[in-house]
């Protein structure tokens, strides 16, 4: 059993949601990045999603968009995501999931990619913009090495679609709340359980929702129809707003159980 | 073999890399375009505008002083003469009644030099769509009066500030609008680049250009060209005329590339320095580090400034179907000159990047008979080159 799935299984125990955060590998430094992993122990947060910036981020509004691009600039490339991810390895408590986008992971090799993950203990890995249709060398090493493989839907996939896209999924299926980029913006919650409750009761895999959410209310709203809530550009920008302050671990793990606690 | 194949490869380029949240709508768009190509009244909706309203076929001219003056017998495929000055329209006017025929009210694009945007900004008018056109602020600059165009033209310019701020941006931001916008919004590509159907798509409108150089050279020579010549940033209108002669396997293709400051400064050629890598949808040859980050790329001419190729033009070059070569910005400068001067034509900076090749194409092959798609006027580019005489 992979780490993020093992990870749904106890929550399941104890009858509790995913609470998940998102976080850009090397924003605003790669020194940050390990004292914002390491202080996250302290936290209410059940996994950490950690984002290898790429250059083109697609499905990223202005908040990552910058972050990657900052963090780029800085240095953060994929033999530093490892190698720091790795060091970390017996430190950090919470499953760690990579995300990105196929070009990044292309360039690297897959498999060569994916035993890296594996070697730096990294839970499972989600690829933006790698779909369905392209992705059986990805998923089949992924299953080999016990790597969790986390794909997406929204709400304009088809039924059809929906189930192959879960079965594919390992650990968790991601819900994309909106049709749009990252990024906080009020959202239709009704509509968004709806689906989410349809989709639920034809599949039992674990299904969180994420993009859009930056507001315990919502937070709150969507736990209680899916598995699990992921929260990613608003806590990019706060730590943008807050990581030169002297206090910004406390402030930032304050900040979080603000979110969901 | 037929390309692409279902899944929208040409070889091992191409296919849909993409976020889940567009896999309907490009399904919805592959649907409607098989549906639309065999459609008779569809077609013939689109041969009326592209004859009275672009002003087709555009004429196949033998450029004698040209000629003499590069050692071949160059014949220039004239689309610099269609409405807008440049092939953009062919593709613009078939994916706007694409659009049409697809319910959506609204129509966006990404642009370089202006001329995809001015072309779907004038089919807007024309057909009523709302349009947002997205160009990199660098081009904007460079390329002011086009913007102006634009903007007369009832279609609003949004300005693309994030990476190299050129067409590479002005792409992404364009696919963001449309995933968040997929429901009303037509995405009309430019080029034949982004994921399958697009490279299709377009191909299929900017094929015109080359099944009418085959008619009109076979009336004029009474043989098929040794040479088909054109520029090559995304790639449209030299897929445009060298998809059709495919199969005569005696015509060769050459695809010019900018290679911007040089080949080993930044550039803008792609098929020659780029690695396999997946940008925009598809899987191609793209300028990038060893981490898979896209490089910026430069060039002199916006059209052609872009790190990425189309997957068909990837699959040409390894399975050397076609040649690639690549001029440089002084170059392709030098080939705006010459074009001008002995034919009192002025082309646009992409094209001359084809023109400039001419002169290494007489010294390798004299007297060859070569066609040369002319896909732009060079009106756009004035103040390019007059900064450049300082």
């Amino acid at each position: 059993m992979g780490k993020i799935e093992d990870k749904f299984k106890r929550l399941k125990e104890i009858h509790r949601k995913a609470f998940i955060v998102y976080l850009t590998f090397g924003f605003p430094s790669v020194s940050a990045t390990s004292k914002i992993l390491l202080a996250l122990n302290n936290s209410p947060v059940d996994i950490i999603e950690i984002g290898l910036p790429f250059s083109d981020p697609l499905a990223d509004g202005p908040i990552l968009q910058e972050a990657s691009s900052v963090a780029l600039k800085k240095g953060a490339d994929t033999d530093k995501f490892f190698s720091l991810v790795k060091g970390l390895k017996n430190r950090i408590k919470i499953p760690l999931i990579v995300m990105t986008y196929y070009n990044p992971v292309l360039r690297f090799g897959l498999n060569r990619f994916l035993a890296k993950a594996k070697d730096a203990g990294l839970g499972g890995v989600m690829v933006v913009d790698l779909p369905l249709e392209e992705s059986a060398p990805y998923v089949r090493q992924a299953r080999r090495l016990d790597l969790d493989t986390v794909f997406f839907i929204t709400s304009q996939t088809p039924k059809d679609r929906i189930k192959k896209i879960i079965k594919s999924s390992r650990g968790f299926t991601y819900y994309i709340s909106i049709t749009g980029v990252t990024g906080p913006r009020k959202l239709p919650l009704e509509k968004i359980g709806l689906h989410l409750s349809a989709i639920r009761r034809m599949n039992k895999a674990a299904v969180c929702v994420g993009f859009g959410i930056y507001k315990k209310s919502q937070v709150k709203s969507l736990m209680a129809v899916s598995d699990g809530v992921v929260v990613g550009s608003s806590i990019v920008k706060f730590v943008k707003d807050n990581h030169k302050k002297r206090n910004f671990t406390g402030d930032l793990n304050r900040f979080l159980k603000g979110l969901y606690v | 073999m037929k390309t692409p194949d279902s899944k929208g490869y040409f070889g091992e380029f191409g296919g849909k890399f993409i976020p889940e949240t567009l896999t309907r709508c490009l399904k919805e768009l592959e649907s409607s375009f098989n549906f639309l190509k065999k459609d008779k009244s569809f077609n013939k909706e689109l041969s009326f505008y592209l004859k009275e309203y672009a002003h087709r076929p555009t004429s196949l001219y033998f450029a004698k002083n040209l000629s003499k003056r590069v050692n071949l017998k160059v014949y220039l495929k004239r689309e610099d003469l269609l409405h807008t000055g440049a092939h953009k329209i062919n593709n613009t006017l078939g994916q706007a009644l694409l659009a049409r025929y697809m319910h959506k009210k609204r129509v966006i694009a990404e642009t370089g030099a202006g001329q995809h945007g001015v072309a779907t900004a004038t089919v807007a008018a024309l057909f009523g769509f709302q349009c947002d056109v997205y160009m990199g602020k660098v081009d904007i600059e460079r390329q002011s009066m086009n913007v102006f165009r634009m903007q007369i033209l009832g279609s609003k310019v949004i300005p693309v500030i994030s990476g190299s701020q050129t067409l590479k941006d002005a792409c992404s931001e364009a696919i963001r609008d449309w995933v968040a916008n997929v429901e009303n919004t037509y995405y009309l590509l430019g080029s034949v680049v982004g994921p399958h159907p697009y490279p299709l798509i377009v191909r299929y409108f900017q094929t015109v250009i080359g099944k009418e150089v085959k008619r009109q050279i076979r009336d004029k020579e009474r043989r098929l060209p040794d040479y088909l010549v054109a520029c090559v940033g995304g790639g449209s209108n030299a897929i445009g005329l060298f998809h059709p002669f495919f199969d005569d396997k005696k015509v060769k293709f050459i695809g010019v590339e900018a290679a911007g400051y040089g080949l080993n400064n930044k550039n803008a050629a792609s098929l020659i320095k780029g690695k396999t890598g997946v940008l925009h949808g598809a899987k191609s040859l793209i300028l990038q580090d060893k981490y898979g980050q896209i490089s910026e790329a430069h060039s002199v001419a916006a059209g052609l400034d872009y790190p990425g190729v189309g997957p068909e033009h990837a699959f040409y070059k390894v399975t050397k179907r076609a040649e690639y070569v690549a001029v440089t910005d002084k170059e392709a400068i030098q080939g705006f000159k010459l074009l001008s001067k002995t034919e009192g034509i002025i082309p646009a900076l992409e094209s001359s990047h084809a023109v400039a090749y001419l002169k290494k194409l007489g010294r390798r092959a004299p007297g060859s008979i070569v066609v040369l798609c002319l896909s732009g006027r060079g009106d756009k580019d004035l103040d390019i080159v007059k900064a450049w005489e300082k």
